[in-house]
């Protein structure tokens, strides 16, 4: 079964991508900060991470930064999911921005896409 | 210098004689042995010395003397009598004549009568011109004080020292009288001379100088100036004294603050209504998928989070009603235990939601208060909220409480003291969590509700009280009068208003 980060400082939308992901037969881990997102990335090695980009403290793109130095991290697709405009711009490498709120079968489909 | 004289004597050959010596000495002399002859050259000749016998003991001349006297108060009269008359003329001319010659008058006599009459006159003339000047000097220092007062900036005049020497009407009123102190003392409230000081450099080198500073006034406001420096220098072009011109610009800095603050609301906004529609979203998924898959855990879930998520959205449509649109506060008597276990109870789903204990400890004697129980409710609810907010982001323990406490004061206040152990506040967020559109909550924050809730607050005549340490939690005072004295009073336009919202500073740490 193929794993999944969501990075997000919002618990709600955490729950939404949780039962989302795993409805559609992902498992799935969730981390409200950039800090946390790494450690659960470093101890489970995710195929695909989605990223908020505004959260306290530290903000996505910097979560972006600290993964792509970690060599087991650095090749994992990452999804931006935020609401802040002109974000797509934040992480060039990203497979795809997808903006808040976003269209379900949009998202599953960049999902699937991404870790067939 | 007078060139003409008049010589007054019946004794006609002694007068020719006198004029014929001081023709000599490049004098005009007029003669006259009458008083009718005195009054006819008088008209006539612009004399300001006049040698005269006054013909005693007949009267008539010394009169028409004294008459002249009066008349010309430049006249410098010399008075030549025989030696038995000489007191006599001494006492009835006494300081009308500026001198008194024995007859017959001896040259010498004469010429230091001349001299000293004309020293009079000159240094009359001198006065004379002096006294216009310093009329002219009034004239001019008071124009320089005037505008030295009027002009709508803050004067000072400083020296070496930056000891204030001279300050305008506008400083004074709001800075005080303060002369003799040091300029940082009065304007930064500092104990030492500033880092980079535009009277410093000017002492230096004589340059005017600009700086941007913010100064507190004596009553502690904050303003934001424009200093400009001049040398003052003396006579031998030296910089004794250092002019400090200070304009107050805080009108313009706020408005400028609250048109970046303005376009940060627009991206902060739209950013959290795009959070919670996804959000509501995720609800509506999640009530849906739990319904097909008859899942009553899924589908409780999900109604709690669409019931929050519509509750959070209408706060905030609410919030933004209440920032666009000038509105009065409604104050009827409230109950304070029913409203404060309203708070409570609209905070206690979320709380536990996100693992937060939340314990009030209501008096049962709070009784009824003058308040608006819709504005002052939510204002109460987001000290609340933020407390729990202030728990869940806090990653530092595991163990979450908000304490709510409502009690009443002596002095007959309601107090609410909201204290969390959550993640705390730093200086800045202390500084700036009543400003407007100022958030330290990402996507999940507008900037409005602690704005909205410290306004309410304070239109209700109440104080808040703030102590925060981070990492290990805050604690908000609220304390409110039991009644409204003032009438209502108008919630204006924020916006119009270009006030940024501040804590209020002599409650906070």
């Amino acid at each position: 079964m193929k794993k999944i980060l969501i990075v997000d400082d919002d618990p709600n939308i955490i729950d939404y991508l949780t039962t989302l992901f795993e409805d559609n037969g992902y498992s799935t881990f969730s981390a409200r900060d950039v800090k946390e997102g790494l450690e659960i990335a470093k101890k489970e090695t995710p195929d695909l991470i989605t990223l908020d980009l505004e959260m306290p403290e530290e903000w996505g793109p910097r979560f972006y930064r600290k993964m792509c130095q970690e060599k087991k991290l650095k090749n994992i697709p990452v999804i931006v999911i935020s609401g802040l405009s002109g974000g797509d711009h934040a992480i060039g490498k990203a497979v795809a921005f997808v903006s808040k709120p976003f269209d379900r079968e949009n998202l599953m489909k960049i999902v699937k896409e991404t870790l067939q | 210098m007078s060139d003409e004289i008049l010589i007054i004597d019946k004794d006609t050959s002694h007068a020719k004689a006198l004029g014929v010596y001081l023709e000599r000495k490049r004098m005009e002399a007029y003669l006259a042995s009458t008083c009718e002859d005195v009054m006819v050259l008088f008209d006539n000749i612009s004399t300001e010395i006049v040698l005269a016998d006054p013909g005693l003991p007949d009267m008539q001349m010394i009169s028409l003397l004294k008459q002249i006297k009066t008349t010309h108060p430049k006249l410098q009269i010399i008075v030549m009598v025989t030696p038995d008359q000489f007191d006599h003329a001494m006492a009835e001319l006494k300081h009308d004549a500026v001198h008194y010659l024995m007859k017959p008058v001896k040259s010498t006599a004469l010429d230091m009568a001349m001299y000293q009459a004309r020293s009079w006159i000159s240094l009359n003339s001198r006065l004379e011109a002096n006294e216009k000047k310093l009329k002219v000097f009034r004239h001019t220092q008071n124009l320089f004080q005037q505008l030295f007062d009027e002009v709508p900036c803050y004067i000072s005049v400083q020296d070496r020292q930056f000891r204030l020497t001279a300050t305008n009407r506008m400083f004074k009123n709001d800075f005080g009288d303060e002369i003799g102190s040091h300029c940082f003392e009065v304007y930064k409230h500092r104990g030492s001379p500033c880092q980079h000081c535009p009277v410093a450099d000017t002492f230096k080198d004589g340059q005017p100088h600009t700086t941007e500073e913010v100064v507190t006034s004596k009553s502690g406001e904050q303003y934001n100036v424009i200093t400009w420096t001049a040398p003052i220098r003396n006579g031998d072009g030296d910089i004794t004294q250092v002019m400090e011109m200070s304009t107050n610009i805080t009108q313009i800095r706020q408005l400028q603050d609250h048109l970046t603050s303005l376009g940060l609301m627009i991206g902060s906004m739209s950013h959290g209504v795009k959070g919670m529609l996804t959000a509501l979203d995720g609800g509506i998924y999640q009530l849906e998928t739990g319904l097909e898959k008859n899942d009553k855990e899924r589908t409780q879930r999900a109604f709690g989070q669409v019931k929050q998520m519509t509750g959070r959205i209408r706060k905030m449509v609410l919030e933004i009603l209440y920032y666009a649109k000038s509105r009065e506060l409604r104050y009827q008597s409230t109950d304070m235990v029913e409203m404060a276990d309203k708070v409570v109870g609209d905070a206690m789903a979320i709380a536990s939601k996100n693992g937060v204990r939340l314990e009030a400890n209501i008096s049962p004697s709070l009784g009824f208060v003058d308040v608006d129980p819709t504005w002052l409710q939510a204002a109460l609810v987001n000290f609340v909220e933020n407390a729990i907010d202030a728990c869940t982001y806090d990653r530092s323990k595991d163990d979450h409480i908000v304490k709510v406490d409502a009690f009443e004061t002596a002095s007959d206040r309601i107090c609410f003291i909201i204290q969390d152990n959550g993640m705390g506040m730093d200086q800045e967020t202390r500084e700036k969590m009543f400003t407007l559109f100022f958030t330290s909550k990402g996507s999940q924050g507008t900037g409005l509700g602690l704005f909205i809730a410290n306004r309410v607050i304070r239109q209700h005549g109440g104080s808040i009280n703030v102590e925060s340490e981070i990492r290990k939690g805050s604690r908000f005072q609220i304390c409110l009068p039991r009644s409204q004295s003032d009438p209502p009073k108008r919630v204006d336009i924020p916006g119009k208003e270009l006030e940024t919202e501040k804590d209020e500073t002599d409650n906070q740490k």
